[in-house]
């Protein structure tokens, strides 16, 4: 799956992520300490749930702009899920089953109604967004119980259970793309649809079952947000989708399909942690970090056309 | 912010659209009230302090926002209520530089442009709202924090959007203080976290651990407030929060001990006064040095140098008094 050029971009940003913490740890004592790193993971968990989703999505050709307003409807379902004291187990499913049902309805609307991906759920988030305001009703839900931050933060042999529910879905998602049909196909119709239609793929069902999928992500998303903050205000998940699209790039998916890379997300999600956790501790101000994030993701784009330009020029 | 932005203008324009067209050919005055962010308790408060008002006063009164803190959707909102026709607009000002062209604009079509909550100074607008002065705010949060930390504290901040005037004016004053009174607190520069809650407490977490004898963490912004409170319920340390929140958002964090106080003011109140001084400018009555205002205890005063009415003295919230609030 990962083609040659895959792989160096996954070693350039494993290199980025090493060179940014050597250099952060040299430059202030309290960022290469291990409560700082698991500070950093934790910060990591709906993004990469969330940019798991994108990958997939983007590796079709397809986008998910709604994605933030998602994990806010189904966080705001997750938290009143946890006031109405319904058993743990059940809290935990209904953020995922109501995110895959609205995953499903921008499938619906993109893959019936044949409105591009970006204009449909652009219209989605406003309506979420709506729905966020009309549930919270301009009360904030805030200071929920730690029930579910308990389970997050468990520690299976020093490894947070958060962690390894993400480390699950990264391996559920990797099963899926290379040892059943899912992956070619998914590849097949980000690289030229049209023509995985006429070699009789089922190209509906692909891509309304990888926005499900997606959905239930922005889901799982949601319950961790509730287990991390506690709190839900109308703003959540507002920069989330700019943030995770900027990771799967970052990650070397590019954004009109044909190509994906898991490992890369993993990494890229990871790099945007570390600068954003780094820059603060060294002492940059906040209102930086989005321009080195910016920054990053222009020089890393612009440094690949330059390659593919010598690449064929020398050829 | 690109993507929000732009959902936010869908939102706009089908608000718009389900409004009346023309409130001008209406006999009762119309007063508008333009929040800096719409859904959030504090502003719902002003809404219905404004609509009590609207109701003594024989007023109409219409309150319409951005729904994410965005200075240009502000500026596209005050736009249409000033072509609209509406008799007196008052913004919560989020980017003074985009409001005071508007004060001229509105002057020269029949609709009398003011602010309430915050400012933009040099606008030559006719009235500013205070809910209090800005000094008052800054003075008041830093002796409250010094006097349970300690006059030696290492203080951290973290505001909401970095072009909001009224949060800066405050960390501003803030910063007087302690240069005025007390040397030896360590005040550390602001943190802008936008208007997420998310972002605001990876922010306080990492602030926590940059600064390992870090005392206190002011949480500027009201939307910053629950994710300071989160980031030191989960360190574990003995650090104060503390800021300009809500009785019900900082509920939870004064009575779990994350929050030590909060300061504000009763923003029903504000709303009440800014609809009151919207009547008194279109009716040209202008204010008086002391002001008797329908439902208030005290007299409200009014500054004719700096164009100032200010509703009174700052509030401290604590886990005793709080539940007597309910915004």
């Amino acid at each position: 799956m990962d083609d040659q050029s895959g792989v160096g971009r996954d070693l350039t940003l494993a290199a980025a992520c090493v060179a940014a913490v050597f250099l952060f740890a040299l430059l202030s004592p309290a960022f290469g300490t291990a409560g700082n790193a698991a500070t950093v993971l934790r910060n990591g968990y709906e993004l990469w749930l969330i940019a798991l989703g994108m990958t997939l999505l983007m590796a079709m050709g397809a986008i998910d702009v709604s994605v933030g307003a998602v994990m806010g409807v189904t966080a705001i379902l997750t938290g009143q899920a946890l006031l109405a004291d319904l058993p743990l187990g059940v809290v935990m499913l209904v953020g995922p089953a109501a995110g895959a049902m609205l995953g499903l309805c921008a499938g619906a609307v993109v893959v019936w109604g044949r409105i591009p991906a970006i204009v449909a759920t652009l219209g989605l988030f406003g309506v979420f967004r709506m729905l966020i305001f009309l549930v919270l009703g301009g009360q904030w839900l805030s200071g929920l119980p730690a029930d579910l931050t308990r389970v997050v933060d468990w520690r299976a042999a020093g490894v947070p259970a958060g962690l390894l529910i993400v480390a699950l879905a990264y391996g559920a998602a990797w099963v899926f793309l290379r040892r059943t049909t899912y992956g070619p196909h998914l590849l097949a119709i980000g690289f030229d649809e049209d023509r995985a239609r006429l070699m009789g793929l089922a190209v509906t069902r692909v891509r309304l079952a990888t926005f499900a999928a997606s959905g239930a992500l922005c889901g799982l998303a949601g319950v961790f947000y509730i287990a991390i903050y506690r709190n839900v205000s109308m703003t959540i998940g507002a920069d989330i989708a700019l943030e995770a699209v900027a990771a799967v790039i970052l990650g070397g998916t590019p954004i009109f399909g044909g190509r994906i890379s898991l490992v890369g997300t993993v990494l890229g999600v990871l790099l945007l942690r570390i600068l954003q956790n780094g820059l603060l501790l060294i002492g940059v101000p906040s209102l930086w970090q989005t321009v080195v994030t910016g920054a990053l993701l222009l020089g890393v784009l612009s440094a690949e056309v330059v390659l593919r330009r010598a690449r064929t020029g020398a050829a | 912010m690109t993507i929000a932005r732009l959902a936010s203008c869908l939102s706009i324009a089908a608000l718009s659209a389900a409004l009346p067209l023309s409130v001008a050919a209406q006999d009762t005055p119309s007063v508008a009230f333009v929040p800096q962010l719409i859904g959030i308790p504090y502003f719902n408060a002003m809404e219905n302090g404004g609509n009590a008002a609207a109701e003594d006063l024989g007023m109409q009164f219409i309150y319409q926002g951005p729904v994410d803190a965005n200075p240009l959707d502000q500026l596209q909102i005050v736009e249409s209520l000033i072509s609209r026709g509406v008799d007196a607009i008052a913004v919560s000002v989020l980017d003074a530089s985009a409001i005071a062209p508007l004060v001229d604009s509105a002057a020269s079509q029949d609709a009398i442009l003011f602010t309430s909550d915050s400012d933009a100074a040099d606008s030559g607008r006719p009235v500013y709202v205070a809910q209090a002065t800005d000094e008052g705010l800054g003075f008041k949060l830093i002796d409250e924090l010094v006097a349970r930390v300690g006059d030696d504290a290492t203080i951290g901040i973290v505001s909401g959007e970095a072009t909001a005037s009224n949060l800066n004016a405050w960390i501003g004053f803030m910063r007087d203080r302690v240069a005025a009174e007390y040397p030896g607190v360590t005040l550390l520069d602001p943190e802008f976290a936008g208007g997420t809650a998310e972002r605001a407490a990876q922010l306080s977490t990492d602030l926590i651990a940059a600064h390992p004898d870090l005392d206190a963490i002011i949480a500027v912004a009201s939307s910053t407030c629950p994710g300071v409170a989160q980031a030191i319920e989960t360190s574990g340390k003995e650090i104060m929060g503390t800021g300009y929140c809500s009785p019900n958002t900082a509920r939870a964090y004064l009575k779990s001990g994350a929050f030590g106080f909060t300061v504000l003011w009763d923003p029903y109140q504000l709303g009440y006064l800014t609809v009151w001084a919207g009547k008194q400018l279109i009716d040209g009555a202008g204010f008086a040095a002391e002001n008797e205002v329908p439902t208030f205890d005290a007299p409200v005063t009014f500054d004719a140098e700096t164009g100032i009415l200010l509703l009174g003295e700052p509030f401290v919230f604590t886990a005793e008094n709080v539940d007597d609030f309910d915004f």
